[in-house]
């Protein structure tokens, strides 16, 4: 009984505290603060809390101050749905988040039915496949980013076969899917397809198998704390052959997990704070001595979601959902017009983004830009 | 007894009307979160069976929670079928894998069964992920219709809520019913002793089958309802912990009270809920909740009650004993300190 007048108290106090100012607009981020997914979701947070108190400190979108306010989506569907319902009720302008596909999923309709914005951090195929108005990317969908990868195999690294490694949720297996016929149609050959597990913590067989499959090349499609595991296994099992991956794997969090074993790893990258790009320099120096850490990717999409909110806003000149979905569409956002976007950037008529991207490597624990990529429809 | 099973079935009449009409004023996300207690509730109602009358330790419940929620997601998504007959089939495919299931926990009893389910989650999930072409695999199945009534969309927040009270209230009922009814008694029979039932003419090999089968059939049918309410399905929220989360559900609760599952299921799944306003606390008070609760009071939330009711009466029986108690004195004027510290 006392655990219920307890939980009646704190929900009490959340109605009070729960009135929000009048002259603000409020902005609703449902992220990963615990689960599988909380080193991305917390990366993205600071990213956010960063752009609003920049924002607020300029005084913020047409005059108002923004109102972050953050919810745990615990990487878990069910709970995401229940906080994204919880942000349309609390009449959120945007809803920002979630990053995982799976929450993604559960959540996209109640933001569809209720016409609010939602700018998220997947990089899975599917969602915005489905004619959805209202949902928006922040980084490459990973349909986009495989045939730059699938061409830098066999350009640059000329390799004649590939084993593929990914990590069995729907990140890893969209991402598979993609890669796969992608490599097919350049004639390279598929001589391993290792399936793992989220949170796996051994990846010593793999890593043998891997190396069993002597392959030119492997391609890595995990999440970040896992490739770090991977890349120690394949280092100790003597792997010599060129490592490649998207942008997980060469992420802020994977180098300073898998420490020397990381040196060498090459691959295609949306976002990076040290890419050639003055803007990216700033805001990771920013982030760096506002949170002790470099940021990784999700930093930087947590960031230019808060500024893409304010660019959209400013050019509608009004607060308006249906306004700003619609102007989102097809939207150009450049840096010249908003520095806070860090990197011109396009929305498609699908809410997809296009935009440069790098070829990056690792060299003595620092990711080095080898050569920037132009965007695919500028 | 009589009395007992008045007051239950009093409690489930009054509370009707009360769930009935006090969340109306709630919004989609409060309609939800209530939703989904009740939801919970049916699953924990069904491993309080198994668990907490019949005394059979399952690790399972998610995975039934599972099968109904896939079957249900099937059905509808790519077969079309309405959702009632969804509800039923799925209801009954659970039941059928009980009895399946069911056959080892005739053979092994308490953690050894606990393995065997655990082995049967296990094999569930990978299933729902590895089976893309009839499950979606990871990547799910989204779009699971509401219900339709005569053409009255249901699939409103208040309404399907209501649907889903409905359907609670039915299963209440009949667990209620069945507990009372000589199949009741014979689970708990079988729980406290196993030997004693079977020579006083209960067959053990049917009712151990039963109490399985029809704990999973409520996961299944709680499993059904999951899948319209959250409109979309993949392995995660059927994995070992969500089979962990019904078991603390039920201890938490109390297992073996017949309420015990509504209180458990409102302190694993609403209560994280309420104490989001906590922000980045929630799960640490929450965590240190649950280790407080398991400290104080191993039989649960209700076992709280029934333990202080214990300590009433047993202070009332060891009044009337000091009363009783002859004395040597007879009357005389003896120091009632100096006599107890005599005894």
């Amino acid at each position: 009984m006392l655990f219920k007048t307890m939980a009646a108290a704190v929900a009490l106090s959340a109605a009070f505290a729960g009135s929000a100012l009048a002259d603000t607009v409020k902005l609703i981020d449902v992220i990963e603060l615990s689960g599988p997914g909380a080193p991305a979701g917390t990366n993205w947070k600071n990213g956010s809390d960063l752009a609003a108190a920049e924002i607020n400190a300029k005084g913020g979108i047409l005059g108002q101050k923004i109102e972050l306010i953050h919810y745990d989506s615990q990487t878990n569907p069910g709970a995401t749905r229940a906080a994204v319902q919880r942000a349309v009720d609390e009449d959120a302008y945007v809803v920002l988040g979630p990053i995982f596909s799976g929450p993604i999923s559960a959540s996209m309709q109640i933001t569809q039915r209720a016409a609010v914005p939602q700018i998220v951090g997947g990089e899975a195929a599917a969602f915005t496949r489905q004619g959805n108005n209202y949902i928006f990317r922040t980084s490459l969908n990973q349909a986009d980013s495989m045939p730059k990868l699938a061409n830098y195999l066999r350009d640059e690294v000329k390799a004649k076969s590939v084993a593929v490694v990914w990590i069995n949720n729907d990140f890893g297996k969209g991402g598979r899917d993609a890669m796969i016929p992608e490599l097919q149609k350049r004639g390279i050959q598929i001589a391993a397809d290792i399936a793992t597990e989220s949170g796996q913590a051994d990846f010593a067989a793999d890593a043998i198998k891997v190396k069993n499959a002597n392959a030119d090349a492997v391609f890595v499609y995990l999440n970040e704390e896992e490739s770090a595991r991977f890349l120690r296994a394949a280092r100790q099992q003597g792997i010599a052959k060129p490592i490649i991956g998207e942008t997980t794997l060469l992420g802020a969090k994977v180098i300073e997990l898998a420490g020397d074993a990381a040196n060498g790893v090459k691959g295609h990258v949306g976002l990076l704070v040290d890419a050639p790009k003055p803007s990216f320099a700033e805001f990771g120096k920013k982030y760096m001595d506002k949170y002790g850490f470099t940021s990784d990717h999700n930093g930087i999409k947590g960031y230019t979601a808060v500024y893409t909110v304010k660019a959209i806003t400013e050019r509608i000149g009004k607060f308006d959902r249906e306004a700003f979905a619609k102007a989102l569409h097809g939207a150009r956002i450049d840096v010249a017009q908003e520095p806070g976007i860090l990197i011109d950037t396009k929305w498609t008529a699908t809410g997809d983004v296009d935009r440069e991207s790098f070829l990056v490597e690792i060299t003595n624990g620092k990711p080095v830009v080898k050569t920037t990529l132009p965007m695919i429809n500028p | 007894m009589s009395l007992k099973l008045n007051t239950d079935l009093l409690i489930i009449l009054i509370a009707f009307p009360i769930l009935w009409f006090a969340p109306a004023g709630l919004k989609s996300y409060g309609l939800y979160v209530v939703s989904l207690w009740l939801v919970m509730s049916i699953a924990a109602m069904g491993l309080n069976l198994t668990l907490g009358y019949a005394g059979l330790t399952s690790l399972a419940q998610g995975a039934f929670l599972g099968i109904g929620a896939y079957a249900t997601a099937i059905l509808t998504v790519k077969a079309g079928w309405p959702l009632p007959a969804a509800f039923l089939v799925s209801t009954g495919l659970s039941f059928l894998v009980g009895v399946v299931l069911g056959f080892p926990a005739l053979r092994v009893k308490h953690h050894y069964l606990a393995f065997v389910t655990l082995a049967f989650s296990v094999v569930v999930f990978l299933i729902a992920r590895n089976e893309q072409w009839l499950t979606g695999g990871v990547f799910g199945l989204a779009n699971i219709p509401r219900p339709t009534l005569f053409g009255t969309d249901l699939g409103g927040g208040l309404a399907f809520y209501r649907v889903v009270l409905v359907v609670t209230l039915a299963l209440t009922l009949v667990m209620w019913w069945l507990l009372h009814s000589p199949w009741g008694r014979a689970f708990q029979a079988i729980r406290e002793n196993g030997t004693r039932a079977a020579s006083l003419g209960v067959d053990i090999r049917a009712y151990t089958l039963l109490a399985f089968a029809i704990g999973s059939a409520f996961g299944g049918a709680a499993g059904a309802l999951y899948a319209p309410l959250v409109e979309f399905i993949d392995p995660s929220p059927f994995a070992l912990s969500a089979s962990f989360v019904l078991l603390l559900t039920v201890v938490a609760g109390g297992a073996g009270s017949f309420f015990g599952p509504f209180v458990g299921a409102f302190f694993s799944y609403m209560l994280p809920e309420l104490l989001r306003a906590t922000g980045g606390w929630y799960l640490i008070i929450y965590a240190a909740v649950v280790l407080v609760l398991v400290m104080v009071s191993p039989t649960g939330l209700l076992g709280l009650i029934d333990r202080w009711r214990d300590h009433q009466s047993q202070r009332k029986a060891a009044a009337i004993r000091a009363a009783a108690r002859p004395t040597l004195a007879n009357g005389a004027e003896t120091n009632p300190k100096e006599q107890g510290a005599a005894s």
